[in-house]
């Protein structure tokens, strides 16, 4: 087994970008936490520490993804994960940069209150129902409006 | 027909409220056809995006090196159970080794006389050498030569007192009979029994037993 000493540098150097990152691909605090324990045990098994830089990343990154696929596809939906192929595209980094484009995208050409529903469903998972309250608009039309703002992002995303 | 912009409803529908739908009905929605799927993907960056501005917060690490701990521990004690198993199985094998190494010697020493001395003895007694192993270790039985050629015997006995064995005659190396040899006596008790038999003249000299 690994050196403790060694295990717990590792661990503190590395800790914090892990579990950014399996936050960020799993949409899941609990679920993260599991998948950067998991790899620190099979680090913490081996007799010599990884060498190749990023070695952990990546580990996050294939753990994550492995995770995604054994899940069902409503626990999917419900945390907004990717499906098939795309699962692999997404997590291994080759969607980041657009991702990035389209929440500049959202704040700098979405108009009110497109903007204020999309942050609202996307960064604050609230239903439509629920936006339509706080808005005090109509549910139909908050759809309708949320509809167009995806629409509109990959009609500009497509150019 | 449906427009793709119904078909984004009915997903942002399904999105608002997945229980109500069945695994298939999902994929069916999500997969209906590329812009659908595209919308979806379209929604699953936005989220990652948001994801990642608000997973700028602070992560306790040190609560966390204490969750690892805690996991590694019963790991740790399960590694040095197996160590200490491991340990005590290359302790028997060893033992086991040694054991079976100790047998053989004994089984190898005592099978070359028992083969040829015990021809007619219904009660073999047997022997381990002194000088293979320790007096503490084992007690040496007398070992019962019968019906052995007397150059036989006198070559195993001669060499158990490290001497040398001269025959006179040859009709002597030739003689058999019966003769119990306690190696624990010394060379002269073997050459004073030796000379009990009449048709024997034992002496020895300087280390060397003569048979005249």
């Amino acid at each position: 087994m690994l050196d403790k000493r060694i295990l717990e540098k590792l661990f503190r150097q590395n800790y914090s970008e892990m579990i950014h990152l399996a936050r960020v691909l799993l949409g899941d605090d609990a679920e993260a936490e599991d998948v950067v324990q998991d790899i620190f045990l099979r680090v913490a098994e081996a007799d010599l520490p990884p060498r190749k830089e990023g070695y952990l990343l990546t580990a996050v990154r294939n753990a994550c993804l492995n995770r995604i696929r054994q899940m069902q596809v409503r626990e999917k939906v419900k945390n907004l994960l990717p499906m098939g192929a795309e699962a692999d595209l997404q997590l291994r980094g080759a969607t980041e940069e657009r991702a990035d484009d389209i929440s500049a995208y959202v704040d700098e050409h979405l108009q009110e209150p497109h903007r204020s529903i999309f942050h609202l469903r996307f960064d604050d998972d609230l239903t439509i129902a629920e936006i339509a309250r706080r808005l005090h608009l109509n549910p139909n039309t908050t759809y309708k409006y949320l509809a167009q703002s995806i629409q509109q992002i990959r009609t500009h995303f497509k150019r | 027909m449906e427009t793709t912009k119904e078909h984004i409803l009915r997903l942002l529908e399904m999105l608002d409220n997945p229980e109500a739908y069945t695994e298939q009905e999902i994929e069916d929605i999500i997969n209906h056809d590329d812009d659908t799927r595209e919308a979806y993907n379209l929604m699953v960056e936005a989220k990652r995006s948001s994801r990642r501005r608000k997973a700028d917060a602070a992560v306790d690490v040190d609560g966390a090196w204490q969750r690892l701990e805690q996991q590694l521990q019963p790991r740790h004690q399960n590694l040095r159970r197996m160590k200490i198993a491991a340990s005590f199985i290359g302790v028997l094998f060893v033992s086991g080794i040694a054991f079976a190494a100790i047998q053989l010697i004994r089984h190898t020493q005592q099978w070359s006389p028992k083969t040829e001395v015990v021809v007619n003895d219904a009660t073999p007694i047997n022997v381990a050498p002194t000088d293979t192993l320790g007096n503490d270790t084992l007690v040496v039985q007398p070992v019962v030569y019968d019906n052995i050629p007397l150059k036989k015997m006198l070559a195993e006995i001669a060499a158990h007192y490290d001497a040398k064995v001269t025959f006179q005659s040859d009709e002597a190396r030739e003689l058999r009979f019966r003769f119990v040899w306690n190696p624990q006596q010394g060379i002269d008790q073997v050459v004073s029994d030796l000379n009990q038999f009449n048709c024997l003249k034992v002496t020895l000299k300087d280390n060397v037993i003569i048979v005249e």
